[in-house]
């Protein structure tokens, strides 16, 4: 993961302002796209990696508040800075409901804008992040038999050899060679790791007690 | 009894009647000159029968003789009124012949008295008895008298006498008249001559029997007269017609016959009259009582016209007032002659008298509605001078009716336009039909002091027995001026409340409009600035940077200085325009309320549209108006169908239009004008006044804002001006 890889898309029908948006980001070395309007946005592909868009609230057909609806429902997850050349207070609460991270007023401190673009790309990259290590995590529970899996599950749960032995009714030698593989194939030396790894992948515990 | 006795005596009576019937007519009617001379040739037959019936029943040669004798004095009777019934009757007949003949006869008479026995015989010698009608009568022998040739001398004269008269009537047309009077006189006369002298000469043995052929003559002339008293009867009866209709006449049109006999001061006046001053029919009435009902004021000034027309003998006319017993006052209008009657009945007065008390109380009506006019009214004659005012021409003048009337009217004229007020005059003399003055000018009236006053003045032609007089009414329209102006100046504050009022509407979309290039100009600063900290900055890219900056600060200048002139009262002077551009600059001003509104907006502008001659701000106003109503209107819609229509056409070789139209629920369907009216709206926050005012500024360009239903569904407006004089080839 590096930060050419992050990727800033900028959305406004004024052609004017969209240059010099897009120069702003440029002269902080941000990759820039550049749209006229939100259609054309919607057309292309999404981005393999952190990204944000800066967008204008007042468009003609598709306005801002629809195209990040309209991205919500495509799955997409770009962060959202809007900007807006005099938009009231309501539109501005519908806004950050709706998840957008700024929201700018024109004429807005290019300062600020930098710096919220910043951060929606910080998060981006957390986001992603977040998902490359459950990725991961996930891969690796894939390639443990479902005895193993169920054995996970108990000894996140806290359960001991014993009891999870008399659970499945074998032997406590038994569960302690599938533990052993557990561990080996999650890659984790402690219980405690395992715990944290399997609360990344979103696996929940099962305990008979 | 013999049958000559029956026959003569009723030629006798018959003629005796008819002339004592003439001399009855001749009493009553003494310029009857013809019936009195028929009654005396009637009573000459008459005389002369008598005598022939004597020599017929003569018993002795001497009482023939005397018979004979006698018998001449009712023949000169006869033949001298003849004559004189043929001068008066017919009016002919040469007068030295008549004398003649009529001395001839009397000469004759004389002679018949010296002679003896008579004119005829020197000496009878006896009578024959020879049969007549069936008995024996006388007839005489004697001796002839030559001088009896001058009898028969004055027959002769006599019928040449009748003859030339007969012929004078005949050729002057009156030809019954000559035959019956002239012809029958000459045609019997001749025969009772001839017979009378063959007779008397023995060469016929019949006695003198002409009475009966003169009788012939007395009955034509009779016949002759009768109808004369026929003719009299039709005219008489003529005249109780024509009295009649005099009479209506006269009753019809309220007038009062009277004839004052000025010597016997007595008065004779028809009952019409008389109710019109108020007299019984029966009242006697002379000079002293037709006066008292004169009023008192007018007395002196009727007397003296009376006495003047008696003096002169000449007619007299005049108005005057009757005051009757019991109060009533009416207006007589009179009018009389003298005249002096030659049959020495002295001088009479013939008079008319009227009453004009309506006519004159309505020329009092229209004098009091004239003066009581609140316009000045002015009677000007063909000359130019003024013949009558009103009190409010007098006050709107400031001069007073005795400084007007007689002067010219240019006197009321401001002075610059009195050198060409006559011609003005004359033009209107040439072609006079009520109409406005000045045709579209605006006219002023100078009063006494100098100072101009706006006015308004209809002129229309009156023909007068003066020949054409022109009524000017003229209208002070000072006051109505000041309210013009006023109004102006209500419509142009209204105007500039509307202004304020879209301005608020679209607040939020003119901030935006302004923050977008702002926006632009500061972002694009940074990045330049940003690039410099880094020495990343080409002259190229600067250059680049600093021309976008300074576009983006025209942009929002020429924002400012629309929302500057929308905020201003004064709205500044015209200009050529496109309309096009004025909807480009009005839309780029509505975009976000465009947004806000979902709506898309959709322009069909013609590509080479001639420019208008206006006022930049007002059109604006105009268009803001249409194009945010349009959004309005279109809330309703799901929004995929929220379209707003802009187009601008040309409209034949002077005029341009623009249209804007939408698809709402459209115009009020009973009264689409209604939109119009002040204070009609539709919206909640609408004040009205926009598409009131949108109009006015129309009106106010020559051209015209109309509204309409389109076809699909939606309103649509038209705004029409007339292209420059400037850009039309």
């Amino acid at each position: 993961m590096t930060l050419a890889d992050r990727l800033v898309y900028v959305v406004d029908d004024d052609p004017s302002m969209l240059k010099a948006i897009g120069r702003l980001l440029e002269s902080e070395d941000y990759a820039v796209e550049m749209f006229t309007s939100a259609r054309e946005f919607l057309g292309r592909a999404a981005h393999n990696g952190p990204t944000c868009v800066v967008l204008d609230l007042n468009m003609p057909e598709l306005n801002g508040l629809e195209l990040q609806e309209a991205l919500a429902k495509m799955g997409r997850t770009e962060w959202v800075i809007f900007i807006t050349g005099g938009a009231s207070v309501a539109t501005c609460v519908q806004a950050m409901k709706a998840g957008a991270v700024d929201y700018l007023p024109k004429p807005f401190e290019e300062e600020d804008l930098l710096r919220a673009v910043e951060r929606a790309l910080e998060r981006s990259s957390e986001q992603w992040l977040q998902r490359l290590q459950r990725k991961e995590v996930r891969d690796r529970v894939a390639t443990l038999t479902p005895r193993e899996f169920d054995v996970l599950k108990s000894v996140i749960a806290g359960m001991l050899n014993k009891q999870i032995a008399a659970q499945f009714g074998t032997t406590e030698g038994t569960i302690k060679v599938h533990r052993g593989r557990v561990m080996q194939k999650m890659g984790v030396a402690s219980v405690a790791e395992l715990v944290v790894l399997a609360q990344r992948a979103g696996i929940a515990p099962t305990s008979s007690l | 009894m013999s049958w000559v006795t029956v026959i003569w005596a009723m030629i006798a009576s018959a003629c005796l009647t008819l002339a004592l019937v003439h001399v009855l007519v001749w009493l009553r009617g003494r310029e009857a000159y013809a019936n009195l001379l028929f009654a005396f040739t009637a009573f000459g037959t008459a005389g002369f029968a008598g005598c022939e019936l004597w020599m017929m029943r003569a018993e002795s040669p001497v009482e023939f003789g005397t018979a004979l004798r006698w018998t001449h004095v009712p023949v000169w009777v006869l033949i001298v009124s003849l004559v004189g019934f043929v001068r008066f009757y017919l009016q002919a007949g040469r007068a030295w012949l008549a004398w003649t003949v009529c001395g001839v006869r009397t000469f004759s008479l004389i002679l018949d008295f010296i002679f003896s026995p008579n004119l005829n015989y020197r000496e009878l010698s006896g009578l024959q008895q020879v049969p007549f009608l069936g008995e024996t009568v006388a007839i005489a022998d004697g001796v002839r008298n030559p001088w009896m040739l001058l009898g028969h001398l004055s027959l002769l004269l006599l019928m040449i006498f009748v003859l030339d008269a007969a012929i004078t009537v005949w050729k002057r047309g009156d030809r019954r008249r000559a035959a019956m009077v002239g012809g029958s006189i000459a045609f019997f006369v001749i025969a009772a001559a001839m017979e009378a002298i063959l007779s008397i000469w023995g060469i016929i043995h019949v006695p003198i029997t002409a009475s009966p052929f003169f009788m012939v003559t007395v009955a034509a002339m009779s016949y002759e007269l009768s109808q004369n008293v026929l003719r009299a009867e039709r005219l008489s009866s003529d005249l109780r017609d024509s009295q009649q209709r005099m009479a209506l006449a006269t009753s019809a049109a309220n007038l009062g016959l009277w004839v004052w006999e000025v010597s016997k001061d007595e008065i004779w006046m028809t009952d019409k009259g008389r109710a019109l001053f108020g007299f019984a029919p029966e009242t006697r009435l002379d000079y002293a009582t037709l006066l008292s009902r004169v009023h008192p004021e007018d007395r002196p000034m009727r007397d003296a016209a009376l006495k003047r027309a008696i003096q002169t003998k000449d007619e007299y006319a005049m108005e005057y007032r009757a005051l009757l017993p019991d109060g009533t006052l009416r207006w007589i209008a009179a009018r009389g002659k003298c005249i002096n009657d030659s049959d020495g009945k002295g001088n009479r007065l013939f008079g008319v008298s009227m009453d004009v008390t309506a006519q004159n109380q309505a020329q009092e009506r229209f004098r009091l509605v004239v003066e009581a006019s609140p316009n000045g009214i002015i009677l000007v004659d063909e000359q130019g001078r003024i013949v009558l005012v009103n009190a409010s021409a007098e006050e709107l003048f400031g001069y007073g009716r005795e400084d007007l009337v007689g002067q010219a009217v240019e006197l009321l004229v401001p002075e610059n336009l009195r050198g060409v007020h006559p011609d003005h005059r004359a033009g209107f003399h040439a072609a006079p039909a009520a109409r406005a003055m000045g045709a579209g000018r605006e006219l002023f009236a100078r009063r006494k002091d100098g100072t101009e006053i706006p006015v308004e003045i209809g002129i229309s032609p009156i023909q007068s027995p003066e020949g054409t007089l022109v009524l000017s009414v003229v209208v002070d329209i000072s006051a109505r001026k000041q309210a013009e102006a006023e109004a102006t100046q209500h419509l142009k504050e209204l105007a500039y409340l509307s202004r304020v009022a879209i301005m608020g509407e679209m607040a939020g979309s003119l901030a935006h409009e302004l923050n977008q290039p702002l926006g632009a100009i500061v972002t694009n600063a940074g990045a330049a600035l940003r690039f410099l900290e880094r020495d990343n900055l080409s002259g190229e890219k600067l250059q680049e940077v600093l021309q976008d900056i300074a576009a983006d600060g025209r942009r929002a200048a020429e924002v400012i200085r629309t929302m500057k002139g929308m905020g201003r009262k004064e709205t500044g002077a015209r200009q050529l325009l496109n309309l096009n551009d004025v909807i480009a600059e009005s839309l780029r001003l509505t975009r976000s309320e465009a947004l806000a509104h979902h709506c898309t907006v959709v322009t069909e502008l013609h590509p080479a549209l001639p420019k208008v001659d206006a006022n930049l701000v007002q059109i604006q106003e105009v268009f803001l108006n249409l194009i945010l109503n349009a959004f309005e209107a279109s809330d309703e819609l799901p929004t995929d169908r929220r379209r707003v229509i802009i187009g601008t056409e040309r409209d034949g070789d002077s005029a341009v239009r623009a249209s804007v139209r939408d698809f709402g629920i459209g115009l009020p369907g009973d009264l689409p004008e209604r939109v119009f009216d002040r204070f009609f709206s539709t919206k909640r926050e609408g004040m009205g006044i926009g598409l009131f005012i949108a109009r006015s500024i129309a009106n106010a360009h020559a051209g015209t804002l109309l509204a309409e239903n389109a076809e699909g569904g939606g309103a649509r407006f038209w705004l029409r001006l007339p292209t420059s004089k400037e850009t039309r080839v």
